[in-house]
């Protein structure tokens, strides 16, 4: 059990669980101590010595991340021998570091700029030319390496070696000789990408975000990583309606600081050309068409299937892509058309003992919670079957994922003797041009909602990038056709499908979105009702 | 970054000094003195101010501001390198840039640099945000255009050979001791 003791900080008492770094402990109490080579998740290094304090009884300053608190510490930050340390310190990175700022990547959330600014003694009294390395290193598949800009912290260093456990990059020669670089392998891990992050300095940038917009035109929304079932918490950048780059936040329930590299570059299909308005297939080839005539023709087909053949006739295949709230009001859209063949198709690939997962959608966890398929492979056999033997005759199709799942070929021959197809899909595609009425659907990044993730943790996305006005959600979609198929009014509104479920089905029992934050919060387990954990956000 | 304010407290003016009053009785002989040398100034010879525009010009001291425009080098290429600090300090968000990287030592170019010079107000605040002097404000100031798109300027258009901004260039190191 962690012995909570109180230190004092500049007059300020501070309480802190007994032996963790000091520094640490600074940070979470909201003292900003400046630092480059301590990261929470990393062990504690002591190379850039930037966080000297000064703790009374001590004969010299101490680094505050490989301190240990102990009971009574008087400490202080703004001590004029720790001001003028950190003052040396700062001269000293910079002696040799290039005046990259206008072409650097890191520019404007730089950890270098920050603390030259704020610390440094703003004038520099060296007159030795600089050292000169090697710039726009060629080290992995998306990684990029300036060996002049690094300041020798060695995180990533750490990193390859404690957390991917591969130890691509290592520090060369001594001294002032010191230089990062790659060893016998390139850094082409499926993490490598981190190491950008991490890197306090611009030495280390991935090449999807090289060159790329100024971070400071970014409007940032935190978010779930759409990439696979293990829901990495990640923020998303936007500006000019574009997504330009995701990177993790730290959750560490879920992904510590970290995210796996086909996670973080898969925010490009949001981008790419997506279909932005409903297509009606009348004659054979799909034309475009208003919102409300689409809603009209998909209601009417669903209609007449039903009338003449019966609900059963009706198949639908979930997407796992969708919110939980979505696909809520979906299954009351099937539930009011009597659709008994209810399925969804997963997408699998490559999964690994850390991050990655073999199920590449969010929130196939959430679907099978709603209750809306079942079975090992979620009914989507079966449903196959059915369409196959004629039994089904509409099909209701969300999202792309069966291509991916029984290929392109077999989706179209599916798809071709049935009575009536509707799809939402984020692109037009041409094995879905049988469909009667295709919507255009809505990406992770354009609506709220809560994804739940492969060890049942319900987690928020938000709002990233504006849908274009006039645009209907996913969820609105299938609302719009409960309400023609119901007559009745209603919008969609995902704070109050979310309360709906929450108070009808027990293993979202008390998950209100507050509930939620940002951080998430494990499912109910209605058998067993303990205490829950809750993270609290980290500083 | 939050846009700090800081209060500056000027003091009162104080009109009852004996200095305040030699300061406007000087001030009035200054322009008494040109009252009257334009009046009479012809008498000795004295030049009219008025230019016959615009079949002459006028040329602008080098502190004017004119339109904003992008320093070309020699090479022809630009030596704007797409930092992204014009734009941030524009105001009026009149500019918008595209960067991508080249092969050349610095490593990054602005691939689309666009001036929305309906919007500009003549500032100055993004050549002085600039840290490789790549836009400085010229002596242009004859740009009306017949139709809202032709107020929007390109890189292609924007470009101004150095040797024809060396004054303004000179200038602004004499002013901000660059
Ligand atoms: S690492 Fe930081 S200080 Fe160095 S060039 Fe890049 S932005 Fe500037
Ligand atoms: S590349 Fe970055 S993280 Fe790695 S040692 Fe250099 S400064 Fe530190
Ligand atoms: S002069 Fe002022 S308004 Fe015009 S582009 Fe420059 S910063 Fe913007
Ligand atoms: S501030 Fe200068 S270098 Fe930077 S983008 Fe503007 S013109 Fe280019
Ligand atoms: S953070 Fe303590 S020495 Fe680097």
């Amino acid at each position: 059990m962690e012995n909570i003791v109180q230190i004092v900080v500049d007059g300020r008492t501070i309480a802190a669980p007994e032996g963790v770094p000091l520094l640490q402990a600074m940070l979470d109490a909201g003292i900003d101590v400046p630092h480059y080579c301590y990261h929470p998740k990393l062990s504690i290094d002591g190379s850039c010595r930037l966080c000297a304090v000064k703790i009374e009884g001590m004969p010299k300053l101490q680094i505050a991340c490989n301190t240990q608190v102990r009971a009574g510490m008087l400490v202080h930050t703004d001590d004029e021998e720790a001001a003028q340390t950190r003052r040396g310190v700062l001269e000293l990175l910079l002696l040799n570091h290039p005046l990259d700022c206008p072409i650097c990547d890191k520019a404007g959330e730089c950890w270098l700029q920050n603390y030259s600014v704020r610390f440094g003694s703003r004038r520099g009294r060296s007159v030795m030319p600089r050292r000169k390395l090697g710039k726009r290193l060629d080290i992995g598949e998306r990684m990029l390496l300036d060996q002049e800009r690094c300041i020798l912290c060695r995180r990533c260093v750490r990193f390859c070696r404690e957390i991917t456990k591969t130890g691509e990059l290592l520090i060369f020669n001594r001294g002032h000789r010191s230089v990062l670089d790659i060893g016998d392998s390139r850094l082409d891990n499926p993490y490598s990408m981190c190491t950008a992050d991490i890197c306090p300095v611009g030495a280390l940038e991935t090449r999807d975000f090289h060159h790329r917009l100024r971070v400071w035109f970014f409007t940032q929304t935190a978010s779930v990583c759409p990439g696979c079932s293990n829901g990495c918490n990640i923020m998303v950048d936007e500006c000019y309606g574009q997504i330009w780059r995701l990177f993790p936040r730290r959750n560490d329930a879920v992904n510590d600081t970290w995210m796996c590299d086909s996670g973080r570059l898969g925010y490009r299909f949001v981008n790419r050309p997506r279909l932005r308005h409903p297509l009606i297939n009348e004659s054979g080839a799909p034309s475009a068409a208003t919102w409300s005539e689409a809603l009209e023709r998909a209601a009417g087909g669903l209609i007449r299937v039903r009338d003449t053949w019966g609900g059963s006739a009706i198949g639908a295949l979930i997407s796992p892509h969708l919110t939980t709230e979505e696909n809520f009001r979906f299954g009351e859209l099937l539930r009011a058309l009597g659709a008994e063949k209810l399925a969804m198709a997963v997408p699998r690939g490559a999964a690994d003992n850390f991050l990655i997962k073999a199920e590449k959608a969010a929130n196939a966890r959430g679907v099978r919670e709603l209750g809306l398929v079942s079975g090992e492979d979620d009914g989507l056999n079966s449903l196959l079957q059915s369409v196959r033997a004629g039994r089904i005759k509409a099909l209701y199709v969300c999202g792309e994922d069966l291509l991916r799942v029984i290929g392109a070929e077999q989706t179209a021959a599916l798809l071709q003797p049935l009575e009536f197809v509707a799809v939402q899909t984020l692109r037009q595609i041409p094995e879905y041009a049988r469909a009667a009425v295709a919507f255009p659907a809505t990406s992770f990044a354009e609506k709220n909602g809560v994804f739940v993730n492969h060890a049942g943790r319900a987690q928020r996305i938000a709002v990233a990038v504006d849908p274009p006005p006039g645009w209907m959600s996913d969820g609105e979609i299938f609302t719009q056709l409960l309400n023609r198929i119901e007559s009745r009014a209603e919008r969609f509104s995902p704070e109050a499908v979310w309360s709906q479920i929450a108070a009808g089905n027990p293993r979202f029992a008390g998950l209100s979105l507050d509930r939620l934050g940002t951080l998430g919060a494990p499912l109910v387990d209605p058998e067993n009702i303990g205490p829950q954990t809750v993270h609290t956000a980290p500083s | 970054m939050a846009v700090q304010v800081k209060k500056v407290l000027r003091p009162p003016p104080q009109i009852t000094s004996w200095r305040s009053g030699l300061a406007i009785i000087a001030g009035l002989w200054v322009t008494t003195r040109h009252l009257i040398a334009n009046l009479f100034g012809f008498i000795r010879g004295r030049q009219d101010f008025t230019v016959y525009y615009p079949e002459q010009r006028f040329l602008h001291a080098p502190a004017l501001r004119g339109m904003p425009v992008l320093v070309q080098m020699e090479n022809g290429r630009e030596r704007c390198v797409a930092c992204g600090l014009c734009e941030w300090a524009c105001p009026t968000s009149c500019i918008c840039i595209f960067p991508a990287e080249t092969d050349s030592e610095v490593e990054r170019y602005p691939e689309i640099f666009d001036i929305d010079m309906t919007r500009c107000m003549f500032c100055g605040l993004c050549e002085e945000a600039c840290p490789e002097e790549a836009i400085v404000m010229s002596r242009q100031i004859e740009i009306s255009t017949y139709s809202r798109g032709g107020s929007l300027w390109h890189k292609e258009d924007l470009l101004v050979p150095e040797s024809r901004l060396r004054t303004r260039i000179d200038f602004l190191r004499s002013q901000y001791g660059r």
